[in-house]
């Protein structure tokens, strides 16, 4: 894959950071699309680009001949946002609770936590071909 | 995002612009503050008024950036908050963390 494909609402894209902007272009504008508001689409891309950075770099190794692919849904007032990686899958709770004393200026490990706070359900699956995680928000 | 910066007083001061992201971002922010740092500087405002909003890969860059320069023996300085960073500085405790001001002036006659 030599950079991003978009088709109708799913973009894919090698494993590499660089394409991260492509990413979030492609989601606020299809989100613009349908009307939502700028703070709710804000809320959105925080959280998704969070996990297509997490797929990216934890999933995918940073490996560009592996793709990551986000898949944006909606069902009347409900959007639904699938990241899907090739990463060898992860448990999410052993991640450290972020707002511990101790963990407070650690650079990472609290994007969990920022996701599940701002959309309205977070799902996590390993699947034999790697990691989905399904986010849904009713605007 | 988009970075510029000057220096006022021995402070510098830097005005990221768009998103806080990941990628890129960092090694910018982090480049940016070690050439201060090499030239002496080690006072810093990040004037966030121009920053859409910041993801945990943001914040994990402008944690950096604070113990880079505390490490350095300066100190590191929050000004323009936005209400949506704001609201992730409170939800992930971390306004306990950085000294935030509502202006770069205000920021700016903070130090000590």
């Amino acid at each position: 894959m030599d950079g991003p494909i978009i088709k109708d609402n799913t973009i894919t894209i090698p494993s590499d950071q660089d394409y991260l902007v492509a990413v979030d272009d492609f989601l606020e504008g299809t989100l613009r699309g349908f009307g939502v508001d700028e703070s709710t689409i804000a809320d959105i891309a925080i959280s998704v680009t969070e996990v297509v950075n997490n797929g990216i770099i934890h999933g995918n190794k940073c490996d560009p001949s592996k793709a990551l692919t986000l898949q944006i849904a909606r069902s009347g007032s409900t959007l639904k946002f699938v990241v899907s990686d090739e990463g060898e899958g992860f448990d999410p709770s052993c991640v450290d609770d972020p707002l511990k004393e101790e963990n407070l200026l650690k650079e990472v490990g609290r994007g969990i936590f920022i996701i599940r706070s701002l959309m309205d359900k977070v799902e996590f699956e390993n699947t034999p071909e790697g990691v989905r995680v399904t986010m849904t928000k009713t605007v | 995002m988009k970075l510029s910066d000057r220096v006022e007083n021995g402070v510098a001061i830097l005005e990221p612009a768009g998103k806080i992201m990941g990628g890129s971002d960092a090694t910018l922010l982090h480049e940016r503050l070690h050439e201060h740092i090499d030239k002496g500087v080690k006072k810093v405002v990040i004037d966030l008024s121009g920053v859409d909003w910041v993801n945990s890969t943001g914040l994990g860059i402008l944690i950096s950036g604070l113990t880079t320069i505390k490490s350095n023996g300066g100190q590191l300085k929050l000004a323009n908050v936005t209400e949506k960073i704001q609201s992730l500085l409170t939800i992930t405790k971390l306004v306990t963390v950085f000294d935030s001001h509502d202006t770069v002036e205000s920021a700016l006659s903070s130090f000590e």
